[in-house]
């Protein structure tokens, strides 16, 4: 019992995780029709920028997002409009090989500055809760609180601001929304921007709870993928309850079957998406764009 | 006709140039034999060589099915990796010779792409891709995990064999059949269906083309070829573990080959690969820990600037423009 309820507890944790970094990858998959396949590399710099601050300036990481946001927001924002914003309007086959480009360059550069060797960050809040033998660490607590918090705040954004609308009209219906003098360009950056800075501060929570590397990225891309493809495009309720899913196949799988780590939990996943997409092509529960439309 | 006659000496020239360059090719290690390693031609440019013909019939693999079809495979080193386990256990753990081996590892990652491809095929545009791309993960990891077979994370270490030139003659016979094969089987009706549903699936369907079948068929032979390079590769370098054998810039080497030299062409990837090999040990050989990154802004560049590869420069329109790929369709 105490297994299973650690296992429960370990399976929110990080089910909060994954939701935080799913939503930007859902968000500019939603909005501008771009799956971003440098997504988990994102997550790596937020990660690594939380440990030069924690590191080198001696910050306690979660005042790192401090700076954490406002940097991946401004690298967003860049990377759409140098990058991604040229290739907006054309097949998806573009956008996968350039992101994935992206990707790689990314990983590389990180390695180059950072070396390949694993860092992790020091924090003041290590220590745990003990609820009926049930371990329940402060820092995934603050993880978990601060990823629904942000959910909430972008949730707030998209259905209650003037911006919020622009980008939900963005999203709808590109050509008309360009007619009723929406710029496209600028909202399809910041809506990038928004996406980042979520994704970077994913890899704030990220950092704290295990070794940064410059090449752990692609798990979590192929995570996001499989979280928005079950959950639907910028779905956001949908992408906790899909990313708590995941979670908890990730972490029942590595508690119950002996000698297997998590990451053998991400080839059930896949196995279960392929099934997923082919059985019901417009996701679980519905929302996901049909291939050729 | 008349325009057939005009083009009849450029193909005459093009056909002498191709032999002579065969030619060529084939006397190389004759070369680096008499010079005794220190002439123009030495063992690590044989090396390098046959790097570069493994790279071609990677492309080449990778270009059947992504280029031919539209099917773009983000994971095809899962094939290459799979004959480079069957390779490097039977060697390593059951004492086989090495030749035996590569028909092991052939026929299991043909098989393998058979069965995933059944499941993954049915998948359309991007989700394709990605489903690959973790299909690929998920092997490495299942390497990483099944310790007893596969060595796991420490590897496996084969016996050393250090012929160069065996390696070389190899590598450069595979490439030249697998590119006339590929020219061979683009130009008969299985070719045919495969454009067909590279250009409008369902159209191809409706005309009685069985989709499923040649995909998969078109995927399996791809990743039998795959499956032979990984099987020498690994005997060549003699060691393997999961990172190396299933290395995710491999797919995009494939990836960058084809692009550049034209996807969809029989030849483009040919170039595009011995383009990016000469670019990788002429240009960017003396800083090595810059490449993967000047590889990752090539593979932006290309799509930004270069969509139709360098048979698109030269003027030949029959490869497929990336940004053409899914976009047909999504007019209707």
């Amino acid at each position: 019992m105490t297994e299973f309820g650690q296992a429960l507890v370990n399976a929110i944790m990080l089910g909060g995780f994954y939701a935080l970094m799913v939503i930007g990858f859902s968000l500019i998959w939603g909005v501008m029709g771009v799956i971003n396949l440098a997504h988990g590399e994102f997550v790596v710099v937020g990660a690594y920028l939380t440990w030069f601050m924690n590191r080198h300036v001696g910050w306690e990481p979660f005042v790192a997002l401090v700076v954490v946001i406002p940097v991946m927001f401004a690298l967003g924002y860049l990377v759409q409009r140098v990058l991604i914003n040229r290739i907006i309007d054309r097949p998806p086959l573009v956008s996968l090989l350039v992101t994935y480009g992206l990707a790689i360059l990314i990983a590389n550069s990180l390695k180059l500055a950072f070396t390949g060797t694993p860092r992790s960050v020091t924090t003041a809040l290590s220590g745990f809760w003990r609820v009926a033998d049930v371990t329940i660490p402060v820092v995934k607590t603050i993880d978990l609180m601060l990823a629904l918090a942000m959910m909430a705040a972008l949730s707030l954004l998209l259905t209650r601001s003037r911006l919020g609308k622009a980008i939900r009209a963005a999203a709808q219906n590109r050509r008309a929304a360009r007619m009723v003098g929406i710029e496209i360009g600028s909202v399809f950056a910041v809506t990038f921007g928004i996406g980042i800075a979520l994704t970077g501060a994913a890899g704030t929570l990220f950092s704290l709870t295990q070794p940064i590397a410059p090449f752990v990225g692609l798990p979590l891309t192929l995570r996001a993928f499989a979280i928005t493809t079950m959950s639907g495009l910028g779905n956001i309720s949908g992408a906790l309850f899909g990313s708590m899913a995941l979670a908890a196949v990730e972490v029942f799988v590595g508690t119950y079957v002996p000698g297997v780590g998590t990451n053998l939990g991400l080839v059930a996943t896949f196995v279960v998406l392929v099934v997923i997409l082919i059985t019901r092509p417009q996701g679980l529960f519905g929302g996901l764009p049909p291939a050729e439309e | 006709m008349l325009e057939i006659a005009q083009r009849q000496p450029i193909r005459w020239l093009r056909r002498s140039g191709l032999l002579v360059l065969l030619v060529v090719l084939a006397l190389l290690p004759l070369l680096a034999a008499r010079g005794d390693g220190d002439g123009m031609v030495n063992n690590s440019t044989l090396f390098s060589l046959t790097q570069m013909l493994m790279l071609v019939t990677l492309a080449s693999n990778w270009n059947f099915v992504s280029g031919l079809t539209g099917y773009i495979d983000f994971g095809h080193v899962a094939f290459f990796g799979l004959g480079a386990y069957a390779t490097g256990i039977l060697m390593s753990k059951a004492g086989w010779p090495f030749l035996p081996t590569l028909a092991v590892g052939a026929l299991s990652a043909g098989a393998a792409a058979v069965l995933i491809g059944r499941a993954t095929m049915h998948l359309k545009g991007p989700y394709f891709s990605i489903a690959m791309l973790g299909t690929f993960a998920a092997l490495r990891e299942i390497a990483r995990v099944a310790r007893p077979l596969t060595g796991g994370g420490p590897g496996l270490t084969l016996p050393p064999y250090l012929n160069r030139p065996l390696f070389y003659y190899l590598a450069l016979g595979q490439a030249v059949l697998v590119v006339a094969l590929y020219r061979w089987v683009r130009r008969t009706e299985f070719g045919l269906m495969m454009l067909g549903i590279r250009e409008d699936e369902p159209g191809a369907e409706m005309r009685g083309v069985n989709t499923i079948f040649v995909k998969t068929s078109a995927f399996g032979l791809a990743a039998l070829s795959s499956g032979i390079v990984g099987g020498m590769w690994a005997y060549q370098n003699t060691f393997i573990d999961p990172d190396i054998v299933f290395l995710d810039s491999r797919t995009i080497d494939m990836a960058i080959a084809s692009v550049l030299g034209g996807l969809g062409t029989i030849i483009g990837p040919v170039i595009g690969a011995g383009l990016l090999y000469w670019l990788r040990d002429v240009v960017w050989a003396s800083f090595l820990q810059w490449h993967l990154i000047v590889q990752g802004l090539l593979l932006i560049g290309i799509m930004l600037v270069l969509p139709n590869g360098i048979i698109g420069l030269l003027g030949d329109r029959s490869g497929l423009d990336p940004r053409r790929i899914w976009a047909r369709r999504r007019k209707r």
